[in-house]
């Protein structure tokens, strides 16, 4: 009865898991297959005047039009794409850096490891934002590289404290040991054995990061430090409709709906990787 | 000729010592039993002689592997000792197994090493073909399915063998099994240990068994050496130490043994 029982819930919780995996690939694919649409085909001119001013959304115009008569839908769209490229971008930046520099620490002597670990504690007591700023402020002009970069360093801290971590658990088990006496050399250990063994547990923390640097691209863009126009990022077009968002509240909900969405499916996907990168929680085939 | 000679070794962590003075040597297919409770320093004995002590335990004194020092020596200048001169199998066969590489893959990889060494060509299917030739001589079960196993999928016992197969790849002069069985039920204890003795007599290996339990290292070894505390007590052949025990603390371990055997004896 209680192994029933147990089988039940076990299988429960298995529907669970790859429902939400399902609906966070769901939300992050359509947000790509808008984002990579956008590249041959857009509704309107994003910057050309298409409609009256702050009109309410309507067949013609499914998020309305902002304050200069410009779709809103089209600069959503592009939004989604400008926010892909950013998080993408953030994480591959943050992760060369971080697994990089945490896999060193990881090895490292002790003078170098526990500098290296005060480092990173240094740069993630920072603002994600505030040192994001820092670095945009120190390339001198706000580009989407310059927000792609300094999302990128800002994040890389985390993932090399986390690799750290996560490299000295693994190099303490009795299989690097054992593939050390068999002549296995540093870089094949590193290859074959450290990295797949903290893959499970990165991965999921790079699509937990990415809905981050989403988040803070936004924030970036809202303070006017992100993509410059034409850009539509979702942070500027919050920022635009703030002026007006109680006579027009549409044109802050709907590119607010767009970051959500994103974000939301993002956590999704993070929880539902957790379980394909480890074969001990497959079901056994 | 002489494959390991340990001399003088006395390992420290701070100003303790966890072994004093440790002297043993094994030639080429000798096999030694390094017999002691725990913490007194065999296994920390058995990493030093392949230069993998733990950065904080300083060790003095000089231990010869085929020929070279060990002590002090670069890891660049042991890289090519380790797997060629000395494989290891350890205690517990689950954490001994990389968990997310398939079980055909790990025994592949020492394999390649080899064959790189000896300058043989890598061919794929030769590979596979010898990694199936390990796991029979190994004496595992339904070979299809294990080497597309992960360690997870098969038993303790399995897994004590695949470790096996992956020392036996390296095909190295000096196998050093740190207590191979203490993690296993009886049975399969004593499959591991006949399977052990059988491998490293047909392929002329010097063996270094490590353990606690004293039947077991008579079941192996032809010499032994007593460790209490980080020094040797007493040393010699198998018959002899245990035969005629000189040392207090030898006599403690054949007499539990002893009362052990007798008290089995009416059930038998």
């Amino acid at each position: 009865m209680t192994v029933l029982a147990e089988q039940q819930e076990d299988s429960a919780r298995r529907t669970r898991r790859s429902l939400t995996l399902s609906i966070g690939l769901l939300l992050v694919g359509l947000h790509l297959a808008v984002a990579l649409l956008t590249l041959v085909w857009i509704p309107y001119d994003p910057t050309g005047m298409t409609g009256g001013r702050l009109e309410a959304p309507s067949w013609a115009h499914w998020a309305g039009t902002d304050r200069l008569g410009r779709d809103l839908f089209t600069q959503i769209m592009i939004g989604s794409r400008i926010a892909l490229i950013v998080g993408a971008g953030a994480v591959a930046i943050a992760a060369a850096i971080g697994v990089t520099l945490g896999v060193l620490a990881a090895f490292a002597t002790r003078y170098l490891d526990d500098a290296l670990a005060a480092t990173f504690d240094i740069l993630i007591a920072f603002p994600t934002l505030l040192l994001a700023m820092l670095v945009v402020a120190a390339t001198g002009t706000a580009s989407l590289l310059s927000a792609i970069l300094a999302l990128g360093i800002a994040i890389s801290a985390i993932v090399a404290r986390l690799t750290r971590i996560l490299a000295k658990r693994v190099l303490a088990m009795d299989y690097i040991t054992a593939a050390r006496t068999a002549g296995s050399s540093w870089p094949s250990i590193v290859f074959r054995h450290l990295l797949p063994n903290i893959w499970p547990t990165l991965s999921v923390n790079f699509a937990l990061q990415f809905g981050l640097a989403v988040i803070a691209e936004a924030s970036l863009s809202y303070l006017g430090l992100g993509a410059p126009p034409p850009n539509a990022s979702w942070g500027r077009l919050l920022q635009e409709a703030q002026g007006t968002v109680y006579t027009a509240p549409f044109g802050a909900v709907a590119p607010g709906l767009a970051l959500v969405s994103l974000v939301i499916g993002m956590n999704l996907l993070a929880d539902g990787l957790r379980d394909i990168g480890d074969p001990t929680r497959r079901r056994s085939r | 000729m002489t494959l390991l000679a340990i001399d003088g070794l006395t390992l420290s962590i701070g100003d303790q010592a966890l072994v004093r003075d440790l002297s043993l040597s094994i030639a080429g297919g000798e096999r030694l039993g390094l017999i002691g409770e725990s913490g007194s320093g065999k296994s920390l004995t058995a990493l030093a002689a392949i230069g993998l002590l733990p950065p904080d335990i300083r060790a003095e004194g000089s231990i010869l592997l085929d020929g070279r020092q060990v002590i002090g020596a670069r890891e660049e200048d042991l890289l090519p000792l380790r797997g060629a001169a000395v494989a290891t199998v350890f205690q517990e066969p689950l954490t001994a197994l990389d968990p997310l590489m398939k079980v055909g893959r790990q025994v592949a990889e020492p394999l390649a090493r080899r064959y790189r060494r000896e300058g043989k060509k890598l061919d794929r299917k030769a590979l596979a073909r010898e990694v199936r030739d390990l796991l029979e001589r190994v004496s595992l079960p339904d070979i299809d399915r294990i080497v597309n196993a992960y360690p997870y999928e098969i038993s303790g016992g399995q897994r004590q063998r695949i470790a096996i197969a992956m020392a036996l790849a390296c095909r190295p002069k000096l196998l050093i099994a740190d207590e191979p069985t203490t993690a296993l039920d009886v049975t399969t204890q004593a499959e591991i240990l006949d399977l052990l003795s059988d491998l490293v007599r047909e392929n002329g290996m010097a063996l270094l068994f490590i353990s606690h339990d004293l039947p077991v290292v008579a079941r192996v070894a032809e010499k032994v050496a007593v460790l209490r505390r980080g020094e040797v007590v007493e040393q010699g052949p198998v018959t002899s130490v245990f035969g005629a025990p000189a040392h207090e603390y030898t006599r403690t371990l054949v007499s539990a043994a002893a009362a052990f055997d007798k008290a089995l004896e009416p059930a038998q």
